[in-house]
């Protein structure tokens, strides 16, 4: 059994603790340091929120996507055919999001994420997962006064994203997460999210490839998922209770990304109740075919308490396994 | 306090009598001054009474604008509140409902953070947390202030919850603590009390019917004038139940949506015993927009409501423009209004 976390990871902690990633924004905005010097506190704090990770536990471990925006905007933005629009309420959240327009045929041109994993991995001592954007998501989100047809866009994102894979499997990347989270919101809408997910891991090897979701349940579409080309399917078993029945229903065959530690709410859980939940699933599977995480990125909290739900998720996972922490 | 002069005030803007009544939505930019004093407050280098009295100046400011401009109904623009959530829930300064903390900083878009309210503890009435400012305001004019509130809804959404059970438990204890501050601002004399309900889309399948049920628990045998404040998101997913809440006036942002919601109420109707708040100026442009612009969106507005019915306001808010955008979105609303009102030989 391992543990991950599911991308995102709180930029700045609290006082007296510097927010520094936040302060070197604001200086770059008032034209006070340049953007080299703004990638380079970039750097920094994404050594920083590896070595919480890595001190939490947590065996397959993210750059914590310091240096992105949102998952909309920070791969789609270099992509050719895309601008980038105004503010969107992020699904169900009070957090908003850049709108990608879209307006001519969308495009991979150079690598995005190569350059960030290479220094994520070389400050690492856990393995390093890459986070890509999903097809489907992005095309869910994007205003699109180009190809007017949700299919033909999220086709084309996938083409283009096929090119930031490639790129960081060449770069010796093992763990690849795919983010595809609207899919749960727009079930009706699984053709075009199967084809636009196949196009873009369809041969891919070298790898571990996860398609992750979040904020509702895959009840319907976990059967047919079973036939995507991805190895990890990431579920949220705290805002998606219909998960749990779902899981029991199916022949579940990829590994899981058991998202069960609650990464929108502060309330603390307790290593006996991550235990308690990783052996309910151990029930449904090998449990070496577990995968446990938060139920989603950690941003939506505070630095402390996102550290803090990190170590009980540890502790309880080692409890089920009969592991001491 | 009731003063006479604040009841004659309340009496001369009612819904009858008036058309396109011009009102703000709530909030207006800060100046400089204030903005510094909140930062040197926060770090204990100046006490609440300085603060206070340059909250009351920049709250006077707002109001002598208004009233130069001409506006109906004013609002106070909270000077005194950071976030309409964190206000109530433990910012500093503020009297925070019981059972609220505020939480660590989380991030709502770009560089932007605020710190996220924690509900830890059943939710107890802290007694009134808005009624002084309220009273200050109106002891500055004739004309009626608006009290402000946050909807029940929208302070649990967008806190987290470490205490109820479920999230209806939380939202139906906290629409009797908005409830509680109605009351108060009653007693003191406020006659228009607007309740924001920004978040009440958020879930539309799942919990609609308890935000209303939450607004119903909150100002259900009330004598005041209840407008609420919705804003952007997925209006058209919930349009034929939101049009039930128990309100005088639901505002919507109008002009960010080209009166796209004018489709709806020719589709679906507007309940006849309503008034509409239209927003005619975007809020979240620097550009101001042109007269005729504004002139054509209250137009379109008049082909589907009676001007009797129809109040005229921006989008939303105007903290995040500065004082000029927000005094120079407000004239160009007041002038259209203006002008149409000549135009169709409106009183």
């Amino acid at each position: 059994m391992q543990t991950t976390v599911v991308g995102n990871y709180p930029k700045i902690p609290n006082r007296p603790s510097p927010a520094r990633y936040r302060n070197a924004l604001n200086k770059r905005d008032r034209g006070e340091i340049t953007n080299e010097d703004l990638a380079q506190v970039g750097d920094e704090v994404t050594v920083e929120v590896i070595q919480e990770q890595t001190d939490a536990g947590v065996d397959i471990v993210t750059d914590g996507q310091v240096r992105w925006d949102d998952d909309q905007t920070y791969v789609a933005r270099n992509f050719k055919g895309v601008n980038i629009g105004g503010l969107q309420r992020y699904l169900d959240t009070n957090t908003y999001f850049r709108e990608t327009e879209i307006t001519g045929d969308v495009a991979f041109e150079s690598p995005s994420l190569v350059r960030d994993w290479k220094f994520a991995q070389e400050n690492s001592t856990r393995p390093v997962k890459a986070i890509v954007p999903g097809p489907y998501t992005l095309a869910a989100h994007s205003l699109d006064k180009h190809y007017n047809s949700r299919e033909k866009l999220a086709l084309a994102f996938a083409e283009a994203l096929r090119g930031e894979i490639d790129a960081l499997i060449d770069a010796g990347c093992k763990h690849i997460q795919v983010n595809d989270p609207v899919i749960v919101f727009n079930k009706d809408d699984y053709p075009v999210f199967k084809q636009a997910a196949t196009r873009l891991l369809n041969g891919v090897s070298g790898a571990e490839t996860g398609l992750y979701t979040w904020f509702s349940d895959c009840a319907g579409i976990l059967g047919p998922m079973q036939d995507l080309p991805v190895d990890v399917i990431g579920l949220d078993l705290v805002w998606g209770k219909k998960n749990w029945d779902a899981l029991a229903d199916v022949k579940f065959e990829k590994k899981l990304g058991a998202g069960i530690v609650d990464a929108r709410g502060t309330r603390l859980e307790s290593p006996a109740e991550v235990a308690e939940a990783v052996e309910r699933l151990a029930r449904l599977m090998p449990a070496e075919r577990l995968i446990v995480s938060p139920s989603c990125g950690l941003e939506y909290l505070p630095r402390e308490t996102a550290f803090e739900k990190l170590k009980v998720m540890v502790e309880g996972a080692r409890r089920a396994e009969g592991v001491p922490a | 306090m009731v003063t006479e002069q604040t009841q004659q005030a309340n009496s001369k803007v009612g819904s009858a009598g008036t058309t396109l009544t011009t009102t703000a939505v709530g909030s207006f930019a800060r100046p400089a001054y204030l903005t510094k004093a909140r930062s040197e407050f926060s770090q204990d280098k100046i006490g609440v009474d300085e603060l206070r009295k340059l909250e009351r100046e920049a709250t006077e400011y707002w109001i002598r604008v208004q009233e130069k401009l001409g506006i109906d109904v004013l609002v106070h623009g909270e000077m005194e509140r950071g976030d309409m959530v964190a206000y109530f829930s433990g910012e500093k300064g503020g009297n925070p409902i019981k059972g609220m903390k505020l939480g660590g900083l989380v991030r709502s878009y770009g560089n932007r953070y605020y710190h996220k309210p924690i509900i830890f503890d059943k939710l107890e009435y802290p007694g009134p947390m808005t009624v002084e400012m309220w009273q200050y305001a109106q002891s500055l004019t004739e004309r009626p202030v608006k009290g402000m509130l946050t909807g029940a809804y929208t302070m649990v959404e967008w806190s987290f919850d470490e205490h109820y059970p479920s999230r209806r438990d939380a939202v139906l204890d906290m629409a009797k603590i908005i409830r509680a501050e109605v009351e108060e601002l009653v007693k003191a004399g406020a006659k228009f009390i607007q309740i924001d309900e920004p978040a009440i889309h958020t879930r539309p399948d799942e919990d609609f019917q308890l935000a209303i049920e939450a607004m119903h628990a909150t100002v259900d045998g009330i004598d005041a004038e209840f407008h609420t404040h919705i804003c952007y998101g997925e209006v058209e997913k919930v349009y034929t139940e939101m049009i039930k809440l128990p309100v005088k006036q639901i505002h919507l942002a109008f002009k960010n949506t080209d009166f796209a919601y004018l489709d709806l109420m020719r589709k679906y109707g507007y309940p006849e015993d309503k008034d509409i708040g239209v927003g005619v100026t975007d809020i979240h442009t620097r550009f101001i927009e042109d007269i005729e612009d504004v002139k054509n969106g209250i137009r379109r507005t008049l082909e589907v409501v009676p001007p009797e019915r129809a109040w005229i306001l921006p989008d939303c808010g105007l903290k995040t423009r500065t004082v000029e955008e927000s005094e120079q979105k407000l004239k160009v609303m007041v002038d259209a209004v203006a002008a149409i009102k000549t135009e169709m030989g409106l009183s």
